[in-house]
């Protein structure tokens, strides 16, 4: 309705009532802090001990089964360990992966785009070479690679995440910035007197910002897959530590006999992944301005 | 007597707002005849496109016709009739000629699949399509159907439209501002091609467009909207000599004029209503902003009634009678005073040379040939040409945007080049540039209040409350409420937004400002604002003004001195009066003749052969060994 323009008086809805009425923001929001709060309290809600192992009771099937026991309610693994513990304990090492490699991933990307896409020339070509040739390496292999190099270890691991995944960041970023540096406002902060480093931080980073959230939600989706394939072949934690990856790897061999085993790690996985991923699409569509209503043409 | 080609009978569209009915279009009330041509005149919001979606049979979703009969030919023409007879027996002339053309598509492609659409032969299609294309004035029709659109200028763009929407010989084009994307020489082109094909073919035309002057020559009859009314109804050239209704009065009048004395513009307070409060307007829509309403007016809805000769105005109050309102004030501008003072601004042999790439390696371009130039404190220039005169490479150098490649700019006497950091920034603060498109040149994520201010973010002593002392003060002097601080771009009209593109400019207390076409793009009332605003701040605060624009009645309003640009070169320079009264060059002579006349009487647009002598070889940049 192009021909009678609307003349909006008021004030948009305050910012957070707004992006939290978005249904997909409200129930991948809602995800995501049930989410957190499991990792977090994860002493006071797990049943047991996750490495405690009682022989007497290996394979358990889950407590409403025939077999099962009401002290393990999702039953216990080939070495008698509690799975809900277990599952619970692991989104721990899923939220320390998911926060610090998007958190990496978006400073040494967004800082690269932005930089890039500002100033072009010599050093967006340069970095935009680094990018092509690193996007060539299939990424699993080259994460694979990277913890080889590196050695095990959760902070190996976000390492590896961050030097995997920071392309995508510098990709999407980085066309978006191109755009924005061509607005004129750019030009008139440059004739106001801004310094370069000003006229990024202040004119160009905010509105790049929504959709460096957006990927920034996306991206802890991905660390927790990266994390889980990457205990799941023994390069992520200690054994002492519990991962969803090294309960999928443990549950592996007996898959026939105890599914239940591995159904449990891959819920989470699930669960987790698909929260941010909901959330970072709700935050797409809230945050973007040109599929915002708007305001008043 | 023969049925009209279009009738529209007591038609009203409306939208749903709140629960109530708002409409959009209300009662309204015209018919077009075979070889006639309608103009629909008003400014954006008036409904004008709207006209064209009823015919067209498409309705966006949440619009509702609710009132009223639409005739074609006769007979009752519904949605689906209207979309099943469209290009056929009803075609539409875009807006925007250089986006209606696909453009991975050739010509050839998109007039073929029309012929198709048509149901031609297929040996025919090429044939048929030559000869169109020769008819609208393209020079190798061949050669043109295996081009691309971007290969194609945007006059050549719309005549390949203008054949496509001839070709199907409909009994009624709709042009939905045809030349508004073009530049002045070219508007008279297409309008007088499409008036040509038009008497050809004796079809019946719509043309919806903004500019009363352009229609008055164009259209036999003209009905103006506001807010969804038609407010006025007549032959052309009365409604431009003698308009009736106040809205239609301020229309013309927001316009300079070229020729002939000058005045005032009369600015109508407030703006054109819209859709909320479209819903709270029961009467007369324009009451608020009507100088002569009485009380009857806001509850009383006013019906078209003749005042004589096929003349109809929809208007309760005492308009006809009322002309003490009507009363202009006469303008001049003071003469340039800068007698031997120290030039504000002096460009000294500046030019501005590119190197060609790709197919042209080696090749120099000319943006800028080299040219000298001052500008004295308190000074109004203007400088107009078309699109790709160098006029925007001329503001970008002048306020240092870019460097030139030959030449130097001082800044009260200092060489920009070899300023020191301190100099460069007084510079800065001297010499600014309001952009001229503000969507674009106000980051969406600020509030006004820090858009306003923005400058003042690099002084880290200054409180806040002085910063908004500061920010109410700039925007009070642009003619805004103070409330507008704490909103964003994107809630503001495009008058707002452009007065707050000026207030940020203020901010910094410049001496010149660059405006590059600050004023194209508004609807009239608003450049008549927009342009007293730059004249008040010039008289008041002694501010020095470039204005760029391809609007040569602006210029005159506002500059005392004029550059005519083209191909990078200035052709003639001069005071205003005196190049625009009597022009040297043939290329200023072509420029004025191309501007629509003030007097509806005189001929317009002006005979081909005086136009192509000049226009030859213009279509393509000029690239040199």
């Amino acid at each position: 309705m192009s021909s009678i323009s609307v003349n909006q008086q008021a004030r948009p809805r305050g910012g957070m009532a707004r992006i939290f009425s978005h249904p997909k923001v409200a129930v991948g929001g809602a995800m995501v802090l049930l989410f957190i709060c499991v990792a977090v309290f994860a002493p006071w809600l797990a049943p047991n001990d996750p490495n405690a192992q009682d022989l007497l009771a290996t394979l358990l099937p889950p407590a409403w089964a025939a077999d099962g026991m009401a002290q393990y309610p999702l039953g216990t693994d080939s070495l008698g360990r509690c799975v809900l513990s277990r599952l619970i304990y692991g989104s721990r090492i899923a939220l320390i992966v998911a926060v610090a490699a998007a958190t990496g991933t978006m400073l040494l990307g967004t800082t690269l785009a932005i930089l890039a896409g500002y100033l072009r020339g010599g050093f967006d070509r340069a970095t935009s070479f680094i990018v092509v040739l690193w996007m060539a390496f299939p990424p699993v292999v080259f994460s694979m690679m990277l913890m080889v190099g590196l050695g095990t270890g959760v902070r190996n691991v976000i390492l590896a995440v961050i030097l995997v995944d920071w392309t995508r960041f510098y990709r999407v970023v980085r066309a978006e910035v191109i755009v924005a540096r061509q607005r004129e406002y750019v030009q008139a902060a440059r004739l106001l007197g801004f310094s370069h480093l000003r006229v990024m931080l202040r004119e160009v980073l905010p509105g790049v910002a929504p959709l460096i959230i957006t990927l920034f939600s996306l991206q802890m989706g991905v660390a927790i897959i990266v994390e889980a394939i990457l205990s799941f072949v023994g390069l992520s934690v200690p054994s002492n530590v519990v991962a969803w990856g090294v309960m999928l790897a443990d549950g592996r061999d007996q898959i026939y006999q105890a599914g239940w085993n591995l159904l449990a790690p891959v819920c989470g996985i699930v669960f987790a992944v698909l929260a941010f991923n909901l959330l970072s699409d709700g935050l797409r569509v809230v945050l973007d301005p040109r599929l915002r209503k708007r305001g008043g043409e | 007597m023969m049925p009209a080609v279009l009738e529209f009978k007591n038609v009203s569209v409306s939208v749903k707002v709140g629960g109530a009915d708002v409409a959009l279009l209300r009662n309204v009330t015209f018919d077009v005849g075979k070889g006639r041509i309608l103009g629909l005149v008003g400014e954006s919001g008036a409904g004008k496109s709207m006209v064209g979606r009823v015919i067209s049979g498409l309705l966006p979703d949440n619009l509702r016709f609710s009132a009223g009969h639409v005739y074609f030919q006769g007979g009752e023409l519904t949605g689906r009739k209207a979309r099943a007879l469209l290009g056929r027996r009803i075609a539409f002339i875009p807006q925007e000629p250089l986006s209606a053309l696909n453009p991975v598509l050739t010509v050839r492609q998109q007039m073929f699949e029309h012929m198709k659409h048509l149901g031609l032969p297929r040996k025919q299609w090429e044939p048929y399509c030559l000869e169109r294309l020769a008819e609208v004035g393209l020079p190798d029709p061949a050669d043109m159907l295996g081009r691309y659109a971007h290969q194609l200028s945007g006059g050549q763009c719309q005549r390949v439209l203008i054949a496509m929407a001839f070709s199907g010989d409909p009994e009624l084009i709709v042009a939905d501002e045809p030349t508004t994307a073009l530049d002045v020489v070219t508007q008279a082109q297409i309008v007088r091609l499409l008036r040509q094909v038009q008497r050809k073919h004796g079809t019946a035309v719509i043309l919806i467009t903004h500019d009363l002057r352009m229609a008055a020559h164009v259209c036999d009859e003209v009905a103006v909207l506001y807010a969804g009314d038609v407010v006025e109804r007549g032959s052309a050239r009365r409604v431009l000599e003698a308009p009736w209704h106040p809205y239609s009065w301020s229309l013309k009048m927001a316009t300079p004029n070229l020729t002939g004395p000058q005045y005032v513009l009369p600015a109508l307070a407030d703006l054109m209503p819209g859709l909320k409060q479209i819903a709270e307007l029961p009467g007369c829509r324009f009451a608020r902003r009507c100088p002569t309403r009485n009380a009857e007016c806001e509850n009383h809805v006013p019906v078209l009634e003749s005042v004589g000769q096929g003349h109809y105005v929809a208007c309760a109050g005492q308009c006809r009678a009322d002309s003490a309102s009507r009363k202009t004030e006469p303008h001049a501008l003071p003469p340039a005073a800068h007698p031997g003072g120290r030039p504000l601004l002096e460009l000294r042999d500046v030019g501005m040379t590119y190197q060609g790439r790709g197919g042209r390696k080696g090749q120099l371009f000319h943006a800028l040939k080299p040219l000298s130039l001052s500008i004295g404190p308190g000074e109004l220039l203007g400088v107009v040409g078309e699109s790709g005169s160098g006029k925007s490479t001329l503001a970008r150098l002048m306020v240092g945007l870019m460097a030139p490649t030959a030449g130097t700019v001082h800044v009260d006497g200092v060489a920009r080049a070899q300023a020191s950091a301190r100099q460069a920034a007084q510079m800065r603060e001297t010499v600014q540039m309001v952009f001229q498109d503000p969507d674009s040149a106000l980051n969406p994520r600020r509030t006004v209040e820090g858009l306003v201010a923005q400058a003042l973010e690099l002084r880290s002593d200054m409180a806040a409350s002085e910063r908004r002392q500061i920010a109410e003060r700039l925007i009070k002097q642009v003619g805004m409420a103070v409330d507008a601080l704490q909103r964003f771009p994107s809630q503001l009209s495009g008058g707002q937004k452009q007065r707050v593109n000026i207030a940020r400019v203020l901010c910094v207390t410049p001496r010149l400002l660059v405006a590059d076409e600050i004023v194209s793009g508004l609807d009239v009332s608003v450049q008549a604002l927009i342009m007293n605003l730059l004249l008040q701040l010039n008289r008041e605060l002694g501010i020095a003004v470039v204005l760029i624009s391809h609007d040569l009645s602006v210029v005159r309003y506002l500059c005392q001195r004029v550059l005519v640009m083209r191909h990078g070169e200035v052709v003639e320079q001069g005071p205003t009066d005196q190049v625009f009264g009597n022009p040297a060059h043939p290329y200023t002579r072509l420029l004025l003749e191309s501007v629509p006349s003030d007097d509806a009487g005189a001929a317009w647009p002006p005979t081909e052969h005086d136009q192509d002598s000049v226009r030859a070889g213009s279509a393509e940049l000029e690239f040199q060994s």
